[in-house]
């Protein structure tokens, strides 16, 4: 693997994608200082501008970044260059998961910082508002799994919906897992085994995922 | 080092709709090879599976000594491509492009792509959305040429070019071909461009290589008759023609082995030699296809 | 680039032949001086924007007319003979003498009738020379 050109790829991808990249930063930025001015509503305020960035960035994400390349015909030009499949998908996957990361890290580490505040949220939700937060990077990651196998843009809206529906489905699941549903509304963590095999399972996913995009993406024999 | 740049023997490839057929190609270092085919006839099926972006059903290719696509990543060092629905990306601009390709290739000649960047009449700072359909694919060529590749394949490089473009492009091609070992492959569907560079020349039709052979023995070979017959006379079979035109006592014989013992032939059976024409290599590829279309239609 | 020859694209012959007749032009009128380097095939394709092959051609033909002479690994120059310039004419000479021989056969013309055309011929051209060649 030529990392050296990966990292270039994702360079190149970075500054194609950079009004979105910006776009995210100030988003999480606003997001932020407007629940730091305290307050219900600001805070409601904040919630739902950073949750709005984070769906437009999981979704116009990977199109923009996978199923472009077919549309705007670009995918000969890219492959072209001395680059294997193994090195494109890298690339690819990392790239956009990076960029996501950006509001993605804003909303965890603020819930985070709510749990610390004095005055915060009650430490009995966090197990679940961690479960959630990943329950969001598995439907990403799903939308570009998809996107970078099909380059399809009506597949990758199709995966969008899907995650949508999951992350509701498993929201409402999870709320009533015993291991969860115990401790979510008390003042203190309990961490239950539960949690655990939750959050593996979560991120078994994700690697099964990832795993499942190299395969299809290898098995492609027809790059253009 | 290998004495043939491009390789293919027997390289098949099944489509629903299309089937590339026992392709045989052989590309020596240092010659330009002219690819000329209707549209759909397979040239960029076959161009794609030289580059290693399509995967061949059957049959091996070798790229400058590479086998494809296994070696794909060595081989697209040395290689710039350069197809007509190829694309470069709106957003950026073409200074961008060239910093790109730059940094990846170390071949890169800075001074030779600025010379080319005025020669090609472009302007480095401009966006790729704003340029026309021609200066796009100067831009594409640009950024091919300047890094110096030792084997060029370009699918179309001269459609849609104005004369004046078109001019400097074969210009550069030919530019290519002062250092003996760098090799061009090209397609296109203007024949007169083809006929004028190329060494070799390939003709392909529904997926099938149906002749090559370098440039001078098509046009030694193929002849056109115009003859008069004496009246009354049949026109007999004669072997080496494969096509039979005019009519009455002006019949007009194509044949693709011409030989001048032919025309004592023609001349023994009483006719007169109106005229021996040269055929452009337009009139070739047509008479060609229509031939073998006629033959498999039998 | 520009180039000493010209290719002419609407010339109905094949191109080596336009190529040789040039600087069989060239050298008859001593623009290439005999023993005079003359450009490599690679160089004068580059220059014509001709295939090599087509340019090999010709010089092959050239050579074996004896017009230039090709030392291996050195390149070519004008062959070191002195009857060259006379000689070329004479080749052009005999080619349009016999197209004109054909083209006469065609319009149905008597030999004498075709020597007729010729003098007439003759003496226009002769009438538009400048004085000192007469």
């Amino acid at each position: 693997m030529n990392y050296s050109m990966v990292t270039r790829l994702i360079a190149k991808d970075w500054y194609l994608q950079r009004w979105m990249i910006l776009a995210s930063l100030a988003g999480g930025a606003a997001s932020l200082g407007i629940v730091c001015t305290g307050g219900k509503a600001a805070f409601m305020l904040g919630l739902i501008l950073l949750v709005m960035v984070l769906i437009f960035v999981g979704a116009q994400l990977p199109v923009a970044m996978m199923v472009h390349e077919r549309k705007e015909q670009t995918l000969s030009f890219v492959m072209s260059l001395p680059i294997s499949h193994r090195e494109y998908t890298t690339a690819k996957i990392l790239g956009t998961l990076l960029i996501f990361l950006i509001p993605w890290l804003v909303l965890v580490l603020g819930s985070l910082a709510l749990f610390a505040v004095p005055n915060g949220v009650a430490l009995g939700l966090l197990p679940y508002t961690v479960i959630m937060a990943i329950e969001i990077l598995v439907g990403v990651c799903l939308t570009i799994a998809v996107a970078l196998v099909t380059e399809s843009q009506g597949w990758a809206v199709a995966a969008v919906m899907v995650g949508n529906v999951g992350f509701n489905i498993v929201g409402y699941y999870v709320a009533h897992l015993p291991g969860i549903a115990q401790g979510m509304w008390g003042s203190s963590l309990m961490w239950s085994p539960t949690a655990s095999t939750v959050v593996l399972t979560e991120f078994a996913v994700i690697v099964l995922l990832i795993c499942f995009t190299f395969f299809f993406q290898s098995r492609k024999r027809d790059f253009l | 080092m290998n004495d043939l740049s491009v390789e293919f023997r027997g390289v098949s490839k099944h489509y629903p709709h299309f089937n590339l057929d026992n392709i045989d190609l052989e590309l020596p270092t240092g010659s330009i090879m002219g690819f000329i085919g209707a549209n759909g006839a397979g040239k960029s099926t076959t161009i794609r599976i030289l580059m290693g972006l399509v995967h061949q059903d059957k049959g091996t290719v070798n790229v400058l000594g590479h086998p494809m696509p296994a070696d794909q990543t060595e081989a697209k060092l040395d290689i710039g491509f350069v197809s007509e629905d190829m694309r470069l990306y709106g957003a950026a601009t073409l200074k961008w492009h060239m910093e790109f390709v730059s940094s990846i290739y170390p071949r890169w000649d800075q001074a030779y792509a600025e010379k080319l960047v005025r020669r090609f009449d472009l302007k480095p700072q401009q966006k790729i959305k704003g340029l026309s359909h021609g200066q796009r694919v100067k831009a594409a060529l640009l950024l091919a040429l300047a890094r110096r590749p030792r084997l060029l394949v370009l699918d179309e490089p001269t459609t849609g070019l104005d004369p004046v473009a078109r001019k400097e492009v074969l210009g550069e091609l030919m530019a290519v071909l002062a250092d003996e070992d760098r090799t061009i492959l090209f397609s296109s569907h203007n024949t007169q461009d083809v006929e004028q560079i190329s060494d070799q020349i390939t003709f392909i039709d529904h997926g099938r290589i149906i002749d090559s052979d370098d440039k001078e023995c098509f046009l030694d070979h193929w002849r056109r008759l115009r003859l008069v017959m004496p009246q009354n006379t049949e026109l007999p079979h004669l072997p080496g023609v494969i096509d039979v035109g005019g009519s009455g006592r002006l019949p007009v014989l194509t044949t693709n082995c011409f030989d001048p013992a032919m025309l004592s032939v023609c001349q023994d059976l009483g006719a007169t030699i109106q005229a021996v024409d040269n055929m452009t290599l337009e009139e070739i590829f047509v008479t060609s296809v229509q031939h073998r279309r006629e033959t498999l239609a039998v | 680039m520009h180039s000493d020859l010209i290719i002419s694209q609407t010339d109905g012959r094949p191109m080596y032949l336009q190529i040789m007749e040039q600087i069989k032009l060239k050298v008859s009128v001593g623009d290439w001086a005999t023993g005079q380097e003359i450009p490599s095939i690679r160089q004068l394709a580059m220059a014509l924007r001709v295939s090599v092959i087509t340019v090999k051609r010709a010089y092959l033909e050239l050579e074996r007319e004896g017009v230039i002479v090709t030392q291996h690994g050195k390149g070519s120059l004008v062959a070191p003979d002195a009857s060259l310039a006379p000689r070329l004419h004479e080749d052009q000479l005999a080619e349009h003498l016999e197209r004109a021989a054909r083209l006469g056969e065609l319009l149905g013309l008597t030999p004498e009738e075709l020597a007729s055309r010729l003098e007439q011929a003759s003496g226009r051209s002769m009438e538009q020379l400048p004085k000192e060649n007469q």
